[in-house]
């Protein structure tokens, strides 16, 4: 790292001196081990994609190992140049070291399982992160988010009334689907089976994945409930390296379960979810659970293995491909569950080389998704897992995470492979045999016929194509063509809701929505973000306006763009009936 | 046939190196009980997998280069660790049997086989070493400390082939000699790398074993 001076040092003191305190003996054990024989160079993306030495994990560790052999080692402290030690004596080093720890490794720990040791990079990054974060020196979406985390109990900053407003309309969503008014999504139902707890993403911007998982919990015909809270199993205290919020966020989980007297807890198809409330928060909370945590691919493995499901393999009959997210993958052991559903919900199975505990970072894990700072270099070493995509030949991917979900979204954009990515469970749910004939509603309800949209997009054509569906099913719509335009219209109009594009010429859709959110008479109006590039991830994770209330990315998929549509103005200005809570 | 050896080589050969090799056992037992003075972290949680047959699998993936992605794809390398590490315990070995039993290993198959083993070593450390300088992904990480070992181990196993045959007084000092640095270098020298590794490896095995993540699974397509 280049040596700039800030001037202080207090933090770079603060640093110093919690080093020593945080080693344990796994840690001290990686510090001390590598013997920088470079096996695990090329194991990890960010160095084969770029071939630039400073990105094998090796260097990477050093970055913070040069701590460890100046204070800890025995022969650093004695000549610590001669080991590579050297110690921080100005803040300004810090921030080089935050681009490391955070910028350049997602803990995916493809190294570690490269190594002939088990050196154990994604600890030495945690740790390390632990001890920055505590100085206040992390990316600005992590600090947002895990702040989110400590005030409303998740990480996108979800209100408890927009969360049982989202659940209501999924209620509804699933009644239509299944074909049968009585499908519901319970909420808080004590002594039930399962207690299923979600990724934000799913209530806030995704929730075919949690309108999926309901499906098949009422095609099993499984008595279980939602938790009204600690329904966040996302964990960023696992990114950030505060272990206080990650017990924080596995008590409000634990404590609602044990509240509920359920029997198990089942975890969404969330790599790092699952592992933080299955593996780490016991840890980090210091508890022993009286009840089993299973992840949602294994309790779909049961529902199949009982015959509770029965699937139909000739609804999926394009060739599709399973990326493991690392989490689930190298941390957390599950690796077969997803073939064994995907093997039996889809007709052309392929296999992604290489898989399993050796399969490549989404690049969207250790909290990536939320460090827009970082967005290009992630693109970049992206194109590995691209060529790995690529090289399966399959029209679609499933995965069994969100984080891994935007991961991969973004850079098959990027590298232009152009298919979708979906969980595991939407495959299962999409090829479940219903007793019922599934009913998948287009249909804009009555109450919200009439209401205006305000398209604005650059695009003629996307522009046309929005408005026509959107006429087509009873909705009145403006357009606007810039940015100027469309706040023009905007203030004029007062729409119900306003669609946005985010790369326009002239003033970005970024300038438009944080206008949106801070203009008084404005700030009332849904905007939902509808775009190609993934800048528009910051407003999602950079929050210094609220976030937007949907997007959905181009190319546009008519069904998506109607739910998501149907969605924001049933709860924002119909406000569903919320659901009660038992 | 062995020669006969001056009194400052005998002394050499025998008292120094029990004092430096005492004086490593001492610095090591402290580095022992000083990783065991770090807690270790705890899984509160019940078992996914068998732990104690992933630390078994974790031990044993050093002989087995097809389980890791890394010595599967860089085979070569592999290679040259095994003859490295297997000329290094060799040359240990000579060393304790040298100076009390020296015919037992002075018949001219034995000498040509300890002469392949050591010069065997000395190539692949002199790879290493190459590796070292000409990769620049491998100078960013090399310290001082890890330069200077490999130069001193390739060193000392050229001296192991000239000394093998114990004919050479000044070969047996410069291989006994520098047996006796090393003694006493070692315990802090990157060297120490063994002293940890049956540490780490048992703690990743348990950890991954807990997880169910090891044993690594039959992986039909790995690359
Ligand atoms: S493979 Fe292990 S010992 Fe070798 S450089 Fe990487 S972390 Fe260090
Ligand atoms: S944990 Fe993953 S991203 Fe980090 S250095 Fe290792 S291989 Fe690279």
């Amino acid at each position: 790292m280049a040596d700039h001076t800030s001037g202080s040092n207090e933090k770079a003191k603060a640093v110093v001196e919690a080093f020593p305190k945080k080693l344990n003996r796994q840690a001290l054990l990686s510090f001390a081990s590598c013997v920088h024989c470079g096996m695990c160079n090329d194991s990890c993306h960010y160095y084969l994609a770029t071939g630039d030495p400073k990105m094998t994990p090796a260097y990477k560790a050093d970055q913070v190992r040069k701590l460890f052999k100046y204070h800890v080692d025995w022969l650093g402290r004695l000549a610590p140049a001669w080991v590579g030690g050297k110690t921080f004596t100005d803040d300004a080093q810090l921030e080089e070291l935050k681009d490391v720890v955070f910028g350049t490794c997602t803990m995916c720990r493809r190294c570690t399982i490269s190594c002939p040791f088990g050196v154990d990079h994604a600890l030495m990054m945690r740790m390390t992160r632990g001890m920055l974060s505590a100085q206040g020196v992390a990316p600005e979406g992590v600090k947002v988010v895990s702040n989110d985390q400590w005030q409303t109990g998740n990480q996108m900053g979800v209100s408890q009334e927009d969360y049982l407003e989202t659940l209501a309309w999924l209620q509804d969503e699933l009644r239509n689907e299944v074909g049968d008014p009585k499908a519901e999504i319970p909420i808080d139902k004590a002594g039930v089976n399962i207690v299923f707890v979600v990724n934000p993403r799913e209530i806030k911007y995704a929730p075919m994945s949690l309108l999926a998982a309901a499906k098949i919990f009422y095609a099993a015909g499984e008595d279980w409930t939602m938790p009204s809270v600690g329904w966040d199993n996302t964990n960023f205290g696992l990114f950030s390296g505060d272990d206080k919020l990650g017990a924080h966020m596995g008590n409000l989980a634990y404590d609602q379960a044990i509240k509920l007297g359920v029997k198990k807890m089942v975890v969404s198809e969330c790599g790092h979810g699952f592992r933080a409330t299955k593996w780490e928060a016991p840890n980090w909370a210091g508890r022993d659970l009286p009840f089993p945590i299973e992840s949602f691919l294994e309790t779909m493995v049961e529902y199949v293995n009982t015959g509770r499901i029965m699937l139909d393999p000739s609804a999926n009959r394009k060739p599709v491909t399973y990326h493991d997210p690392c989490n689930l993958g190298r941390s957390a052991g599950i690796t077969e569950e997803p073939r064994f559903l995907l093997k039996r919900a889809c007709m052309d199975y392929r296999e992604m080389t290489p898989n399993r505990q050796e399969n490549y970072c989404c690049t969207g894990g250790g909290g990536a998704m939320s460090m827009s700072e970082y967005s290009s270099r992630r693109l970049q070493v992206a194109k590995v897992k691209a060529d790995q995509i690529k090289a399966t030949g399959a029209a679609c991917v499933a995965t069994a995470c969100h984080n891994c979900v935007d991961g991969l979204t973004d850079l098959i954009k990027h590298y232009k492979i152009n298919i979708p990515v979906k969980n595991v469970c939407e495959y299962v749910a999409d090829a479940l045999v219903l007793r019922r004939a599934a009913h998948v509603t287009e249909e804009m309800p009555a109450e919200l016929r009439g209401r205006s949209v305000l398209v604005i997009d650059d695009d003629p054509d996307v522009v046309t194509y929005l408005t026509t569906l959107l006429q087509d099913h009873g909705l009145k719509t403006f357009t606007a063509r810039n940015a100027a335009e469309g706040i023009k219209v905007a203030r004029r109009e007062r729409p119900d809701m306003i669609t946005l594009d985010i790369s326009m010429p002239g003033r970005s859709g970024i300038e438009v929505f944080t206008w949106l959110r801070s203009e008084p008479e404005m700030t009332g109006i849904p905007v939902c973000i509808v775009t190609g590039a993934i800048d528009f991830r910051q407003l999602m994770y950079h929050r210094n306006v609220p976030p937007p209330d949907g997007y959905i990315e181009k190319p546009v998929k008519a069904d998506l763009l109607l739910m998501t549509v149907r969605r924001i103005l049933e709860i924002k200005l119909h406000k569903a009936s919320p659901v009660g809570v038992s | 046939m062995p020669i006969h050896l001056s009194h400052f080589t005998a002394v050499l050969m025998d008292e120094v190196q029990i004092a430096a090799l005492l004086f490593m056992a001492v610095v090591y037992a402290l580095k022992i009980r000083w990783v065991l003075s770090y807690k270790a972290g705890k899984e509160r949680t019940p078992s996914r997998g068998d732990t104690g047959k992933a630390i078994r699998y974790a031990y044993t993936t050093v002989a087995m280069p097809w389980e890791l992605p890394s010595t599967r794809k860089h085979w070569f390398r592999w290679v040259e660790f095994a003859i490295f590490h297997v000329a290094v315990a060799t040359a240990i070995g000579v060393t304790f049997v040298m100076p009390y039993w020296p015919k037992a290993i002075a018949s001219p198959p034995v000498v040509s086989t300890l002469q392949a083993v050591f010069g065997l070593g000395l190539l692949a450390a002199l790879s290493r070493l190459g590796r070292r300088i000409a990769d620049p992904s491998m100078r960013a990480i090399t310290s001082p400390d890890d330069a200077f070992s490999l130069i001193m181990l390739a060193c000392w196993l050229g001296a192991g082939v000239l000394a093998a045959p114990q004919t050479s007084e000044p070969a047996l000092i410069a291989f006994f000699g520098l047996t006796a640095f090393f003694l006493v270098y070692v315990p802090f020298s990157k060297i120490s790398h063994y002293i940890y590794w049956p540490f780490i490896r048992y703690y990743i095995g348990k950890h991954l074993g807990h997880r169910g993540v090891y044993p690594a699974k039959a992986v039909p397509n790995r690359a």
